[in-house]
């Protein structure tokens, strides 16, 4: 497909690499801030936790 | 997101001028407008937090400024790759909008060292909200700015001007679908960004409160 979309264009496939490069960069830059986001909501489940665990403790004493 | 994808791959046809590399413009140009969008949606906030004091709109203010960072470097590398192809460098001194842009891009990131130089509380607050509007008085030099300059300066394509857009029906409808992607996908991530700042800190009160009473 890469081969055949070349041959239409006017800069061939270097066009085409250039192109995929735009938006693989913006599909890893938009997958990397969802990674990150993940990692932080994972964090505070973490500290969530640990104040259940905390108010449990205070509870039960 | 997906229609503005398969609008370009599948339905626009190419530039006459650039050939296939001109499809990077649709997503370049919404990323860029989508940076300025954030950079003035951080001073509207920062002016709102300057005149009413509420803490939240400090957050409202900071959250944007950083998303509109990471845009701006998206901009910054899709636009470099574009010159690759159609200047033959990565990077022209010579174009007006191109050195405007790295400077407000320059000028927003030293927000973030302002800001973290600072301890947290209301001197922050203030100096930060003062700073993203200062910057964002930046953007009208980049974007009208360079339309006053001279014709001879002006090497980077001008997607508007005063008779409207500079391109045919499809390309107009292309770049619209895949500007109202960008600036929902932006609206997207700001939202879930100061939804995960407000409950980290309102998990630091309760932790204070929590070890205070266990």
């Amino acid at each position: 497909m890469i081969a055949e979309l070349a041959a239409k264009s006017v800069y061939g496939e270097f066009a085409v690499k250039s192109v995929a490069a735009v938006y693989g960069l913006a599909w890893i830059v938009t997958l990397a801030y969802v990674a990150i986001l993940n990692a932080k909501f994972a964090r505070l489940e973490r500290q969530l936790d640990e104040i259940a665990s905390l108010m449990e403790a205070a509870a039960d004493a | 997101m997906a229609l503005a994808l398969a609008l370009i791959f599948f339905y626009v046809p190419n530039d006459a001028d650039q050939g296939y590399s001109q499809r990077i413009f649709y997503f370049h140009v919404p990323i860029a407008i989508t940076t300025y969008c954030l950079f003035g949606w951080g001073a509207v906030n920062a002016a709102r937090y300057l005149w009413k004091r509420d803490p939240s709109l400090d957050l409202k203010s900071y959250v944007p400024m950083h998303l509109g960072v990471i845009f701006g470097s998206l901009t910054l590398v899709t636009g470099s790759i574009w010159a690759n192809i159609s200047w033959g460098t990565w990077w022209f001194w010579g174009d007006t909008q191109l050195t405007t842009f790295l400077i407000i891009f320059l000028f927003n990131c030293a927000y973030f060292m302002l800001r973290f130089s600072v301890e947290a509380g209301e001197r922050r607050a203030t100096y930060s909200a003062v700073y993203a509007l200062l910057g964002v008085g930046l953007i009208p030099l980049s974007v009208l700015g360079v339309r006053f300059a001279q014709s001879n300066e002006l090497i980077h394509p001008i997607t508007f001007n005063s008779n409207g857009a500079n391109m045919d029906g499809s390309m107009f409808l292309t770049f619209l679908v895949a500007l109202s992607a960008m600036l929902t996908l932006a609206v997207t991530m700001y939202l879930v960004e100061l939804r995960g700042k407000r409950i980290d800190d309102r998990l630091r009160t309760i932790r204070r409160l929590a070890e205070g009473r266990a």
